[in-house]
């Protein structure tokens, strides 16, 4: 691009005024790329078919560039659009006249190390030529702070680098609903480009012009490094960044509150740790602590030390936040200490992985349920042990819940007596808990997990005052599910019943049951 | 570590916090898979919180589902309580 640069300034007087003597060979021309052609041969060969455009295609690149300002014909670079050349230099031209201040460009670009050392004299002539036909708009961008030095050298065009950055961030965020509204289709592109740029530079306000994000912006569009499309393409992104850099202001503002209340909790959170906690406990499980790095020497030691606690501060917060994070996971938890929160923990994830068993299953199982009961009603007690089975297996392969659900042992689940789950509980000593035991399906089941009758009578009232389970209590009562009992609430008559006459039979229950269902739903 | 005198209550003992944090382990269906004296007590506490996230999303979407299938049912029909109990 560099070296396209001088030829583009040599080139610019010549083109200048060879522009007008081609526009009469332009309008001669067949096409835009004909157009190309010919304003550049215009010196050298005046009417070309396109076995030309091979030949000057470098220079045409260039060309529209300078040929958009002179003509503002047709004249379409292949990489940029005509709208975005015109609009571009419209909005060039709106803020070139604000500040007309070509020494700022110099130190702008100089501070963007801004490889083209014509800019100045490139800029100028822009601002020169472009008639100011749009109102002096507020000035273009705000935010290029030289903290973008990765931005592209196409950065220039820092306009008013001697206006008050406030002034301009504010009139930046007014032209943006003229900028928005003009911007051609690359220019957004510039903008969601200046956009970020905005955002990290508005804390910088107090840069030059918003150079760096028409810089970006433009490297994003143009990527030739012509300057004058630079400048262009800036001039178009910069009402656009204006008014996204407003909404991006809110931003970094909105930002801030966060990590601020985050931080601020975080430190709450520390010094309840510190109080809760009765100790520091580092779970390490697998290694020892690491202090055998203490040499012999004293300082050694210490410094050694040192790093060991600051690694061990470190990691001791982030398991305490985690800890934080896994209480306020888990329901109506309120314990303050490690252990009793651990607890809690571990029997929430089991009461979760229960639930979201029983749900699985029973929305496979439901649609089966009635229409093909009577296939599954014989092979009860083979269903029974499939279902304790699967109780088992669910707890040990959580992630298999969905995919062992659709038993047809399960069906027999809503309408299982007491005795069956006890029967099935029995066979099938589901190694952790007693959750295991309970049948799968809620309605029905409830009520099985303990096989004494007692526990069934007294489940209603208990359902009645925890309508939302607590966990922990159906957990310990074997039940699990707070779903279950809606369920037993609702079958608890059904059941009780059908329970006298199932006792007995686990096998013969579901037959006297599944008729007692019917007409009771 | 410093010492911290704000309270009398029992000391948690490291070996109980390793104990639950084991148990806790368990039930975890990725790390349980692997050796599982592996896991930092940082890791298995990421994954809990995680797993808890996720089950919860598994409930969330298991209610929608069931409550679809309770609307193509008849209101009257015991499938309708039984997925109604089903849905916390």
């Amino acid at each position: 691009m560099n070296h396209c640069v001088p030829d583009f300034e040599t080139d610019d007087d010549y083109f200048f005024s060879a522009s007008a003597n081609s526009k009469r060979h332009k309008k001669s021309a067949m096409g835009d790329e004909d157009i190309m052609e010919l304003l550049w041969q215009n010196g050298q060969v005046v009417v070309q078919s396109q076995n030309q455009r091979s030949a000057g295609n470098k220079k045409s690149e260039t060309m529209p560039s300078t040929a958009g300002r002179e003509i503002r014909s047709g004249v379409i670079d292949e990489e940029t659009t005509p709208s975005n050349l015109f609009m571009q230099e419209d909005e060039m031209v709106s803020w070139l006249h604000y500040p007309s201040d070509d020494n700022s460009l110099d130190l702008y670009l100089h501070n963007n190390d801004i490889p083209y050392p014509v800019l100045p004299s490139s800029s100028s002539a822009p601002a020169t030529t472009l008639p100011s036909s749009l109102p002096p708009p507020p000035p273009p961008l705000v935010t290029v702070p030289p903290t973008r030095p990765p931005i592209p050298p196409l950065n220039r065009v820092d306009e008013e680098p001697s206006q008050p950055k406030f002034a301009n961030f504010l009139h930046f965020s007014r032209s943006n609903k003229r900028g928005l509204a003009g911007s051609g289709p690359s220019s957004s592109k510039q903008m969601s480009q200046a956009i970020t740029q905005s955002t990290v530079v508005e804390s910088n306000i107090g840069c030059r012009g918003s150079m760096s994000s028409f810089g970006g912006a433009g490297t994003s569009s143009a990527g030739t490094g012509r300057e004058p499309e630079t400048c262009d393409v800036s001039a178009s992104s910069s009402p656009g960044t204006g008014g996204s850099g407003a909404s991006a202001s809110v931003e970094p503002s909105s930002h801030k509150p966060p990590p601020a209340t985050d931080d601020r909790k975080r430190k709450g959170r520390d010094t309840d740790d510190t109080e809760c906690y009765s100790e520091d406990l580092e779970f390490e499980y697998h290694d020892p602590k690491k202090k055998s790095r203490g040499s012999a020497s004293s300082t050694k030691r210490s410094r050694a030390a040192e790093v060991h606690n600051l690694s061990e501060r470190r990691r001791r917060d982030r398991i305490n936040e985690k800890m934080k994070a896994l209480q306020e996971l888990i329901p109506r938890c309120n314990k303050s200490d490690k252990a009793s929160m651990l607890d809690e923990a571990i029997e929430y994830l089991k009461s979760l992985q229960m639930q979201v068993q029983m749900m699985s299953m029973g929305y496979n199982m439901v649609p089966m349920m009635f229409p093909g009961v009577q296939r599954y009603m014989p092979t009860m007690p083979a269903m029974g042990m499939g279902m304790g089975m699967g109780m088992g297996m669910g707890m040990d392969h959580i992630g298999m819940n969905r995919g062992m659900v659709p038993y047809p042992s399960v069906l027999p689940g809503p309408q299982m007596p007491n005795s069956a789950a006890a029967h099935m509980g029995q066979r099938f000593p589901v190694p952790r808990f007693q959750m295991a035991q309970v049948p799968i399906m809620g309605p029905g089941t409830g009520e099985a997990a303990n096989p004494s009758d007692p526990m069934m009578n007294s489940f209603p009232t208990q359902n009645a005052n925890q309508p939302r389970v607590p966990f922990l209590d159906p957990y310990q009562q074997c039940l699990g599910l707070p779903q279950t009992q809606l369920a037993q609430q609702q079958q608890q008559q059904q059941n009780q019943t059908g329970m006298a006459a199932v006792t007995s039979k686990p096998s013969s229950s579901k037959d006297v049951r599944y008729p007692q269902r019917h007409p009771t739903g | 570590m410093s010492s911290r005198r704000s309270r009398e209550a029992p000391r948690i003992t490291d070996d109980q916090i390793i104990q639950l944090l084991s148990k806790l382990q368990q039930l975890l269906p990725e790390i349980r898979n692997r050796r599982s004296n592996k896991a930092s007590a940082s890791k298995v506490l990421q994954e809990t919180c995680n797993y808890v996230r996720s089950l919860h999303q598994e409930v969330d979407d298991l209610s929608d589902r069931l409550s679809q299938l309770l609307s193509t049912v008849d209101a009257n029909s015991p499938e309708a309580s039984i997925i109604q109990s089903l849905i916390m």
